[in-house]
């Protein structure tokens, strides 16, 4: 038989354990202030890492559980559907329009904002009400990299959030170097059909075609999704046209046009829109997944 | 149908006008987009059976967007004519009594339930004719057939319909939303060939001349009708049919373009005069005209961006109406 350490040894070593933990952290609660300047240069100051946090749109949502703080967010916005876990959290409405009396109720310490897609009237009236808010616009993979890490921060994770960042943007790397001699394809997304619509040269897709070698047909229109005329689309000849999943059947209204290069080849594709759009850490599976159409070899 | 043997030289002239605009307008339509297609190779184009890619461009996109385009016109100014000898009320409008109300919740439930095409305008023309038959029902019901209260059951039904309208697009959102606000705003850019659209209209047409003499009457008052042994009833109700159907069938193409069937019959009315034997088929050429125009301006414009069709046809229409409101007295108004 073994030596056999006495139960109430077990306890004492414990306990002391713990103590030594606590006083490890004792100096850093004490120091108290967390910084974070936000997308829209407004700096943020937390006296303790946030416990209870809203997001106001699905890709925060995702980036909020990518940063290791999923069991901190109270309130979410519908379509939060990534990762599973989310869609057991409280809806507190849309992200265009959502309940501004159901947000103090849930009593957030933190609310994530998105800069282009929320109400400037709600998120003003947050800010009014004495809420810390956090703005994002994350337009390229940098801004998702230093989004998350920042999301991390507020949140008490950064020791996940840096990880899974420095992962990203290694992963982005790669991809970026496999791609690099790629030739140039020309893209047309669909967004929508009636009407037509597609994506202008701001939006977070062409990031994902700039790494893929694709190049955006109408980088010109003037806002992020714009309709547009057929015809013109018709005129640019696209090789390669994309459409939301969801939407796959709009592909056969394009195989009438026979004359159309996308057509003639057969490179009208139907990929899972949400990594294509959501500026979240998948947009990595939506660049591979692009690559893959544009650069079959 | 009685037709007079002398036609009064203005209306002839400004039938003349009217044609020839139209004739250069159809023209235009045709020519003018992305793809520039010089005038000569637009005739062969439309003889030759070679298939290009201009040759769809213009049988697969513009022609049969520029004949929905004059259908939908035609049919919303005569409908508006109608509308205002019936209800005796120049501010009435083919939408006055709920009918794009009725095919705007249709249409825009089928939107927002992902149905696309077919599907929306297939919805559009029922929920015109639920409103038609609703409002006829309410109407006939009170046993008392007036247009006062034809107008007021219509208008309040109409509000019910604006109000489920703005329901159900503040309970929407995203691209749906979008799509929503086009059909609202009329888009000619997903309409085919008007198909069985057109007979409709000509057949709207010709029903409607045929009781031009006794619109003429009408428009007088129910009392002077009788009086002149004109039975205003029945006419009433077929009236009241007639533009309904007329309307729906606009709607089902094009979602509801406003203003056109408001102001057309008041700017031909200005030029030549009230008498409705010219006032019905000049305004149905006037309105195809007006619509044709403005539908290839809101392609053309700031392309490759689209703009609602509604948006230049109240730009068109509103100078071009105060200029002839105040150059020219003769009107009814």
């Amino acid at each position: 038989m073994g030596p056999v350490i006495p139960l109430s040894l077990c306890a004492y070593i414990q306990f002391a354990l713990i103590l030594a933990v606590l006083s490890a952290f004792q100096p850093t609660i004490a120091k108290a202030e967390i910084q974070v300047v936000d997308d829209m240069r407004t700096t943020l100051t937390l006296a303790v890492p946030a416990q209870r946090i809203i997001s106001l749109a699905p890709h925060l949502t995702e980036l909020l559980f990518s940063a290791g703080a999923g069991d901190k967010v109270v309130g979410v916005v519908s379509y939060s559907d990534y990762p599973a876990a989310a869609t057991r959290i409280p809806i507190i409405g849309s992200y265009e329009r959502f309940d501004l009396e159901q947000i103090l109720a849930l009593k957030p310490d933190l609310i994530v904002g998105w800069k282009s897609g929320n109400p400037q009237a709600a998120l003003a009236q947050i800010k009014q009400l004495g809420i810390p808010i956090y703005l994002t616009e994350p337009r390229n993979f940098a801004d998702i990299a230093s989004n998350l890490e920042r999301i991390g921060t507020l949140a008490g994770t950064s020791t996940v959030s840096n990880a899974a960042a420095a992962t990203f943007r290694q992963e982005i790397a790669q991809l970026q170097i496999r791609y690099q001699d790629s030739p140039k394809v020309t893209v047309f997304y669909q967004v929508w059909k009636e009407p037509l619509m597609t994506f202008n040269g701001d939006h977070l897709f062409n990031q994902i075609l700039q790494v893929c070698g694709g190049r955006n047909l109408f980088v010109d229109l003037p806002r992020l999704a714009s309709p547009i005329d057929l015809e013109a689309v018709l005129k640019a000849d696209p090789e390669v046209l994309i459409v939301g999943e969801s939407n796959r059947d709009w592909l056969s209204d394009w195989r009438r046009w026979s004359s159309l290069k996308a057509v003639k080849k057969a490179r009208l594709h139907a990929l899972n829109q949400d990594v294509l759009v959501r500026p979240t850490l998948r947009i990595i599976e939506g660049v591979r997944q692009v690559c893959a159409v544009l650069q079959p070899q | 149908m009685s037709l007079p043997l002398s036609i009064p030289l203005r209306v002839k002239m400004f039938g003349l006008l009217l044609l020839a605009l139209g004739l250069i307008s159809f023209l235009i339509s045709l020519g003018v987009g992305s793809f520039s297609i010089s005038w000569q190779t637009l005739g062969s184009l439309l003889i030759q059976q070679d298939p290009s890619i201009e040759r769809s461009v213009v049988m697969e996109l513009r022609l049969p967007r520029a004949l929905s385009a004059m259908v939908v016109g035609g049919q919303l100014a005569l409908a508006g004519c109608l509308m205002q000898a019936l209800l005796r009320n120049p501010l009435a409008d083919p939408y006055v009594l709920g009918v794009s109300g009725g095919a705007s919740v249709a249409a825009l439930l089928a939107i927002m339930f992902g149905l696309g095409g077919f599907w929306v305008s297939g919805s559009a023309l029922l929920g015109a004719l639920l409103n038609m038959l609703v409002v006829f029902g309410l109407v006939q019901r009170s046993g008392r057939w007036s247009s006062g209260r034809l107008l007021l059951t219509g208008i309040v039904i109409a509000s019910g319909w604006g109000a489920m309208v703005s329901f159900l697009i503040a309970i929407s959102d995203g691209a749906g939303l979008k799509g929503m606000l086009f059909w609202l705003m009329g888009d000619f850019s997903h309409s085919g060939y008007p198909g069985w659209n057109s007979a409709w209209l000509g057949l709207g047409l010709l029903l409607s001349m045929a009781a031009a003499r006794p619109l003429n009457i009408l428009v007088r008052g129910e009392l002077q009708a009788r009086a002149l042994g004109v039975n205003p009833q029945p006419l009433q109700i077929s009236l009241y049919l007639l533009t309904s159907l007329l309307t729906a069938s606009a709607v089902t193409q094009a979602g509801s373009i406003g203003f056109l069937g408001l102001v057309v019959p008041h700017l031909v009315r200005i030029v030549i005069g009230s008498d409705h034997r010219w006032l019905l088929p000049c305004s149905v050429i006037a309105g195809a005209v007006l619509l044709l125009l403005a539908d290839t301006l809101a392609r053309t414009l700031i392309a490759p961006q689209q703009l609602p069709v509604g948006v230049i046809t109240a730009l068109l229409g509103v100078p071009l109406f105060l200029i002839l409101l105040n150059r020219d007295n003769r009107g009814s108004l």
